[in-house]
């Protein structure tokens, strides 16, 4: 029993990951920039496009065709921000989110027009195709890579974020973006920065999975909907809170389809209803 | 040439062109410029392939009905739009097609919750549907049989293909005793599972249904749900997700190292084109052992006829693919509409409808035959295992088990078959 639910925690602990992926970027896009971005989980979807082009079709290694799908993401993200976004931050955020949702039309019937409206599943990489004997079971090679990205991630953001000279600018200007400006900082560069970081984010998340998921239109509608309320859980914003509520919703829905196969879908609503009623400024906000 | 010549000549061709869109009206013994037939499936998302499959399936048979002169002598012109797998979509997208478009019949319809929402709407649009995919046994047994909607007609095999035929293979099976489901989160998996443990029972009381996950549309991950069912060392798997979903469960099954740990995975539409292509490297490979089994509402190698043979490689001559079920069943409703309209002589949904009383057609999946009490056409399926044909290329399902449909088609009147999980 108890090595039963070790393994499911290892599983939902994968789960997490690319939950955790998709939300840091929205939430630093949020903590940055103040824009809640609906088509977040659009980007998510063209970094799974990205790398189905690349490692699938045009058979490049890997670990390349992840890093390419990021950089065309992150090239996306950029017009996105300076081409659109960058005029509306001084208008009502009813705006924004119109905006955004836009996006998510445009960009679902973009994937249809240029990869089909057809499904695509890449072939497995041979050195991630295996499994590792865990609790006499079998834990896949697959779910530990992820595992591995995702801890990566959060440990490169953290140094970024805490050590470096530019997250120091991105926190200040998150703190206040007029006093920032007044300093010297170019705000809007930074906005387009944090942009970009965030879109490769979301990017990478999708573009980790595709050999074991899927690159389908509408899988960042499916995404989204959890990365919103893992922020809202963590507190929007916080990247930390981020990390910690994607553990939280990945593990526990986990245990939801172990223990409670019949309510398993309640389960994450459930933790952002407590959570509201409880911190309604989210986990991890003052 | 002269400038009157020319004019003259822009005049015949008009009056040419009139005088023949004229003469093709009067051909047409039905007395409408054309038969339109609004069709519908899922064309966008993880099970677009069904969509576009009816859409190539309702192209083709429109074409070569058009080609040997039409219905009656009246063309056939059919408009196909995306459902998106919703219910509202397809309903809204029907009462289009009839009110706006004009259209004289309906076809398609992947998803069974989006067909139980168009099936009482067919009633008041007054225009007959043929349901080429769509599995619920309600659609038939509840809203035909009891509810007495008589324009709603089924041409593809519902549920008892996903369910009592993997019974039927699998009550010889004395070495599986212990059964978990990976399912569908919607009425198509519930509706499987329950039917397969109540078949199922009646031949082996020793069977235990140990464990049992959900997983909705769009789910992107089945590594939780695969874990939590392998937690209780199930012999066997029942699973329902299909399409691209089918390919993601059992690629994610096999790095788990199910079909190391398990006797036997059923994959209900496993059978299925798109996912026989998904799968085609792991096939090739062996990767499942032989411990797969899966079914379809059609599979392009069966029934071993020339109108089969001849139909794939029309299909394939025309869209560069192997025709999927829901591609073969779409095909198949437009012939079986032709052959209702000439027998009516007439569009009426009453006549029509009382055209198909009796009707036996041969098509491409086999010989199909009218049910007059649900309006569902019973034909044969086989299952079998996914294999490497030389003959083909992509895999195809051997080891073929194949039982009359008479044997396994559930018959009014039906007992209630619980829709819970």
């Amino acid at each position: 029993m108890i090595e039963n639910v070790a393994f499911q925690g290892l599983v939902g602990l994968s789960l997490a990951m690319y939950l955790w992926l998709i939300s840091a970027g929205l939430t630093i896009i949020f903590g940055v920039l103040r824009i809640v971005n609906f088509a977040h989980g659009s980007l998510f979807m063209v970094g799974a496009y990205l790398a189905y082009t690349f490692y699938g079709q045009m058979g490049l290694p890997f670990a390349l065709a992840i890093i390419l799908s990021l950089l065309g993401t992150g090239v996306l993200g950029f017009v996105m921000e300076r081409g659109f976004l960058k005029r509306l931050y001084n208008v009502d955020e009813a705006y924004q989110l119109l905006l955004t949702f836009g996006f998510i039309l445009i960009l679902d019937d973009a994937v249809k027009i240029i990869w089909g409206g057809v499904f695509k599943i890449p072939p497995m990489p041979d050195f991630l195709d295996g499994a590792w004997p865990v609790f006499d079971r079998a834990f896949p090679v697959y779910n530990v890579f992820v595992i591995a990205v995702g801890l990566l991630v959060a440990v490169l953001l953290w140094a970024v974020f805490e050590k470096t000279w530019w997250g120091r600018i991105a926190r200040a200007t998150a703190a206040d973006r007029e006093m920032a400006s007044a300093i010297g900082i170019n705000v809007p560069r930074v906005f387009s920065a944090v942009f970009v970081a965030g879109a490769m984010l979301a990017a990478l998340g999708g573009a980790i999975g595709t050999p074991v998921r899927v690159a389908a239109p509408g899988i960042g509608s499916a995404m989204i909907i959890q990365a919103f309320i893992i922020t809202v859980i963590g507190g929007l914003g916080n990247l930390k809170g981020a990390f910690v509520s994607s553990l939280i919703v990945g593990v526990l829905s986990a245990y939801g389809t172990l223990f409670f196969p019949v309510f398993e879908l309640f389960f994450i609503f459930v933790i952002m209803a407590v959570v509201l009623l409880v911190r309604p400024q989210g986990l991890f906000s003052r | 040439m002269n400038k009157k010549a020319s004019v003259s000549h822009v005049f015949s061709f008009i009056a040419l062109v009139l005088l023949s869109a004229g003469w093709a009206h009067a051909q047409c013994k039905l007395g409408v410029p054309a038969i339109k037939v609004g069709v519908q499936g899922a064309a966008s998302g993880p099970h677009s392939d069904y969509g576009r499959q009816i859409e190539m399936g309702s192209t083709i048979a429109m074409e070569e009905i058009n080609a040997a002169g039409g219905v009656l002598g009246c063309k056939v012109e059919i408009r196909f739009m995306d459902d998106e797998n919703k219910a509202a979509t397809g309903v809204r997208n029907a009462r289009l097609l009839v009110t706006d478009w004009g259209a004289h019949f309906l076809a398609g319809t992947d998803s069974s919750g989006v067909a139980m929402a168009i099936g009482p709407v067919l009633a008041e649009l007054k225009r007959i549907q043929f349901f080429t995919h769509a599995a619920t046994h309600r659609l038939t047994e509840e809203l035909v049989a009891s509810k007495g909607i008589q324009e709603i007609v089924r041409v593809s095999v519902p549920v008892y293909q996903d369910a009592i035929i993997a019974a039927l293979i699998f009550k010889d099976r004395k070495d599986i005793k212990r059964w978990a489901t990976i399912g569908a989160d919607y009425e198509y998996g519930y509706v499987s599972w329950n039917l397969f443990k109540e078949t199922l029972k009646k031949f082996r009381p020793d069977v235990e249904f140990v464990a049992e996950a959900w997983a909705p549309f769009l789910t992107l991950d089945f590594a939780p749900h695969i874990s939590a069912v392998m937690a209780q060392k199930p012999d066997a798997i029942f699973a329902t997700p299909w399409a691209g979903e089918a390919v993601q469960l059992l690629r994610q099954a096999l790095i788990q190292g199910v079909f190391d740990r398990t006797q036997a995975w059923w994959q209900a539409m496993g059978g299925s084109v798109d996912v026989l292509e998904g799968i085609a490297p792991e096939v090739q490979k062996d990767r499942f052992r032989g411990k797969l089994w899966a079914t379809a509402r059609y599979i392009h190698n069966w029934p071993d006829t020339p109108e089969n043979k001849a139909f794939i490689e029309r299909f394939r001559k025309r869209w560069n693919r192997f025709p999927n079920y829901s591609a073969e069943t779409t095909y198949s409703a437009f012939f079986i509409m032709k052959a209702a309209v000439e027998k009516a002589g007439s569009l009426d949904t009453a006549k029509v409808i009382g055209a198909m009383k009796g009707m036996q057609i041969r098509n491409p999946g086999g010989v199909r035959v009218f049910r007059t009490e649900d309006h569902q056409f019973v034909y044969n399926v086989p299952a079998g295992r996914p294999m490497v044909d030389p003959k083909f290329p992509i895999p195809v399902l051997g080891d073929l088990k194949i039982f009359p449909a008479k044997d396994y088609y559930r018959h009014p009147p039906f007992t209630p078959v619980s829709v819970a999980k």
